[in-house]
């Protein structure tokens, strides 16, 4: 921290008056991976990195380096100034922000999480692979550990501080021909139920065993939370951003305060106190605010930066990425609002439909009715009459998800923290009329 | 830095580990792009850090670091040596590598102009006018044009002996335009979207882009394909072109024949590979036409060096020979599981502070004969599909889906009019077995792939793909929600 300070100071000082923003970050982890019942990978690694970022007047230029002596900071910062000097004005350029009031957020830095040694990583993979092969199963999956502090900075006097950790725990277990899968992330290794996690992807492997060939069409889904908080995401990311809706690529364009989604879905971002809590400030040094995205199903607003925000002719909702962002401003930290079943009621009310376990390899086809295809994975079973009748061979989906979240039939009860772009906070749910367009050979 | 890399090699010998290696690595990657009419991105990154391996009592153990000092090196060789000490809990043999001749080489991509020497404000000024191109009329919405330059000098030191520099050189670029109307948008681009074109070389794989040449096509194009009808449903003839047979290769032959995955070291995350090993040398993953050649020797190849990062020299192998599964990307922990006594030299790692994995190498379709022309001529009913926008395929790499930015209607032989959103479906080995044509080599061009992700901590590897327009029988196309 005194370093990232002390090379901060350096770099304004180089920066010679002209406006200078510097995004330091520190990350210490390490990850233990395991496959075939044995360690196959077991890394740790250190690094610090800085991004100055020089404007003046319509100019600008980014460097970054991950060296911190003054030889490095002196060229960088001096060829930096020297691309201002040659570059033509760019007269939609914003200049820094003033340094706003920013809240200190939740405390998500656990030392002991922070600490964990090579052993205690070892240890759980060892205790999983050893029950799996016992069982003539096959354990696959990580253990890994990270703690990180990013300092954003500028010469205007912002100076905002935002430091983490984080475990994990993924475990995607083999029986012969079925397969099962179990995650769990937290900024605290005493929240890690690994024995949980270890149970529930080994039963659900042996419960995939044999599975028979399903007959693509519309099904009744029930989502677990990985699956859902996937597609959320996408639809996230491509529709509530304000570059997207500025160009009129989003869906919910011309949408807003309108009842498009089911009335189920209720969708925020709150990087201060969700569920999905974060850095309580964006990469332009704004304060993140809670935004409601979609309220009961009414579109209700989108996410900005500093430059959406002036086109769309309102304010930041702080949600910018490092600038210049390609993207856009990016909601983060999402959390779907839960409802009021189980697992168990979610599949007890399903005549006939799929459950889906885990999803793979997603992408989108069509921003605008946010159609995505992708494929299940780890655990796929048929439901009939209210229960799990037999396991099916996996599938894959060609959807709209403006239209399946119209379709939210039931919401899951018990949210579970997520990551993807960014975090999510997502419960299981049920939708109806949810078309997989092919299947695949296992 | 050779001076630096024999600190960590001298601790690895005192505590007498099985194998040790050290590779220093200098990146500098510069992005300069114009969105929209503004700056979208004008950066320049530098990394400088180590990586260090060892192989202790059969256990690997890994750590990196940035401090170029040589007691942070020692500190992080001693931290690699406890993590793999900690490996050791779970294994089931001892981890042995295929020999490989220890080398002193020094090899560096070929290129003609420093990409970095080229003023940034000259750079700005050419994307600044295509963009204007690519605004041009109201209905392009979003408008981006990018150049992407990377230079990583490596110095490698392993226990057996090498000492291994390398400099590696890509450049890259493209151009892009989406145009938007009632709710409807459509992107098109040259050579290709999706962060673009890139290959090994300098300022004159920019040059030889010609991208003023094709701005105003690609934003008539985009807007042509609003109005265009919708690519049809059903089972059809599809002819493949640009790179879309490079996402073809890469995502259905390129990580299937990834060993590692093969034996299930990646199943939790990327998954696996039904190219299982019993398999090699009978199944028939395609037509009789169809061979592809890894090549880490191939001229331009993003993956093309002297040596991969297990220090195994570069060479050229068939992975499907006259159709039939012939060899796999491998490493040198790995190539044993299939009687090889030498890898292939397939590992590589994404910068200083990743460990080296199995990757996809040059992967290339070798040409047939004849003309696209004639490839269309011999279709009665089937669509063109030009560049990739959008890639999914199961976690064995069975089960595919990818759209494309434009397609065209091809009824009795002749090529007809756009069609948008192309898609088509299938099962790899029925679908590279039914490849009846693939035009010859006066139409086979390079495609980069920049940004393939695998592995956890995940890793990015660049690689390319080569091949000419190729022709497919009956496959599921217009696959609508």
């Amino acid at each position: 921290m005194k370093n990232i300070e002390t090379a901060c100071k350096k770099i304004f000082r180089l920066a010679k008056g002209v406006q200078c923003e510097v995004m330091a970050e520190k990350r210490d982890s390490a990850l233990t991976r395991f496959a075939d019942n044995v360690i196959s990978q077991n890394v740790a690694s250190s690094a610090l990195s800085f991004s100055v970022r020089l404007l003046d007047g319509g100019r600008s230029a980014k460097m970054s380096f991950n060296q911190a002596d003054d030889a490095t900071l002196k060229h960088a910062i001096s060829s930096g100034l020297e691309i201002l000097k040659h570059q033509k004005k760019d007269p939609a350029l914003l200049p820094l922000a003033k340094p706003r009031a920013l809240a200190a957020g939740k405390n998500l830095f656990d030392r002991e999480t922070a600490e964990l040694a090579p052993s205690f990583r070892a240890g759980k993979a060892a205790e999983l692979a050893r029950a799996c092969r016992k069982a003539g199963q096959v354990a696959c999956g990580t253990v890994d550990n990270a703690s990180s502090e990013l300092v954003l900075a500028n010469n205007l006097g912002l100076f905002a501080r935002y430091r983490d950790t984080s475990v994990t725990h993924s475990v995607t277990v083999k029986d012969h021909d079925g397969s099962g899968w179990a995650e769990q992330t937290s900024h605290a290794v005493n929240r890690i139920d690994f024995a949980r996690l270890n149970e529930t992807a080994r039963a659900k492997a042996a419960a995939s065993r044999r599975p028979r060939d399903p007959k693509p069409g519309k099904y009744t889904v029930v989502l677990e939370p990985q699956a859902g908080a996937d597609l959320i995401t996408f639809m996230s990311a491509y529709s509530f951003g304000g570059q997207f809706y500025n160009e009129g690529r989003s869906f919910a364009c011309g949408k807003l305060g309108k009842q498009v989604l089911s009335p189920l879905l209720t969708l925020e971002d709150n990087a201060l106190d969700g569920a999905a809590a974060g850095m309580p400030f964006d990469y332009e040094g704004q304060p993140r605010t809670r935004v409601t995205l979609v309220e009961k199903g009414v579109l209700k607003a989108i996410v900005h930066d500093r430059k959406t925000a002036k086109k769309a002719k309102t304010v930041s909702t702080g949600h910018a990425l490092p600038q210049p962002s390609y993207f856009g401003p990016l909601a983060i930290n999402l959390a779907v609002k839960p409802g009021t079943a189980t697992l168990q009621d979610l599949i007890k009310g399903t005549e006939r439909g799929i459950l889906v376990t885990q999803l793979h390899y997603t992408n989108l086809l069509k921003a605008q009715t946010v159609e995505m295809t992708g494929m299940t994975r780890n655990g796929t079973f048929m439901i009939e009459n209210g229960k799990i009748s037999y396991p099916i061979k996996n599938m894959r989906f060609t959807q709209s998800m403006v239209e399946a979240f119209a379709n939210i039939e039931a919401m899951g009860s018990e949210a579970e923290l997520l990551q993807g772009w960014g975090s999510i906070s997502c419960p299981a749910m049920r939708l109806s009329g949810f078309n997989f367009s092919s299947a695949t050979k296992f | 830095m050779f001076k630096l890399a024999t600190k960590a090699i001298e601790i690895a010998n005192k505590y007498k580990v099985d194998f040790g290696d050290i590779r220093i690595v200098e990146e500098r990657n510069q992005a300069v792009a114009v969105k929209n009419g503004e700056i979208g991105a004008l950066t320049d990154q530098t990394t400088l850090g180590y990586g260090i391996r060892v192989l202790y009592q059969g256990a690997w153990g890994f750590a990196s670091g940035r401090d170029m000092t040589e007691r942070a090196v020692a500190d992080t060789t001693l931290k690699a040596i406890a993590i793999a000490k900690a490996s050791r809990l779970l294994m089931h043999g001892k981890v042995r590598l295929a020999p490989e001749p220890a080398y002193t080489d020094f090899w560096q991509t070929p290129f003609l102009k420093d990409p970095f020497a080229v003023p940034v404000q000259t750079k700005l000024d050419i994307l600044f006018a295509l963009d204007k191109v690519l605004r041009a009329d109201k209905k392009i919405k979003s408008s981006e044009a990018e150049m992407t330059f990377m230079r990583e000098h490596q110095w490698h030191m392993t226990t057996e002996g090498s000492r291994i520099e390398q400099v590696l050189l890509n450049s890259g670029a493209c151009i892009t335009a989406t145009a938007v109307l009632n709710g409807e948008s459509q992107l098109r681009g040259y050579p290709c979207s999706h962060g673009g074109q890139t290959l090994a070389g300098g300022w004159e794989i920019v040059e030889a882009m010609n991208l003023a040449d094709h701005a105003e096509r690609v934003r008539e194009e985009a807007i042509a394909l609003l109005k265009a009808p919708a690519c049809p449903t059903g089972l059809k003839d599809l002819i493949i072109s640009g790179n879309q047979m490079a996402l073809q290769i890469h995502e259905s032959v390129g990580h299937a024949s990834e060993l590692d995955r093969v034996l299930g070291y990646e199943e939790s995350y990327a998954g696996s590979s039904f190219a299982t090993t019993e398999k090699l040398g009978k199944f028939r993953y395609g037509s009789e036409i169809v061979n592809l050649v890894a090549d880490a020797t191939l001229p331009g190849g993003l993956a093309t060096a002297g040596y991969d990062d297990d220090a195994v020299k570069a060479q050229r192998w068939h992975i499907v020979k006259d159709g039939i599964l012939s060899g796999y990307m491998t490493n040198r922990e790995f190539c044993g599981r299939i009687g090889k006594e030498r890898s292939w030299g397939s590992c590589r790692a994404d910068g200083y502070s990743n460990i080296p994995i199995t990757r996809i190498c040059n992967l290339s379709l070798m040409p047939h004969k004849g003309t696209t022309e004639e490839l269309v001529a011999g279709i009665k009913d089937g669509v063109m599909m030009e560049n990739n926008t959008s890639w999914s395929i199961d976690q064995r790499r069975l089960n595919f889906q990818f759209g494309c930015e434009i397609g065209w209607e091809i009824k009795n032989g002749k090529k007809g009019r756009i069609l948008k959103n192309p898609r088509y479906q299938g099962i790899t080995p029925e679908f590279w077995g039914s490849c009846d044509g693939i035009a010859g080599p006066q139409e086979w061009r390079l495609w980069g792939v920049a940004n393939c992700g695998k592995g956890q901590p995940g890793q990015r590897a660049m690689m390319c793909h080569g091949s000419s327009p190729a022709r497919f029988r009956k496959v599921k196309v217009g696959v609508h929600g």
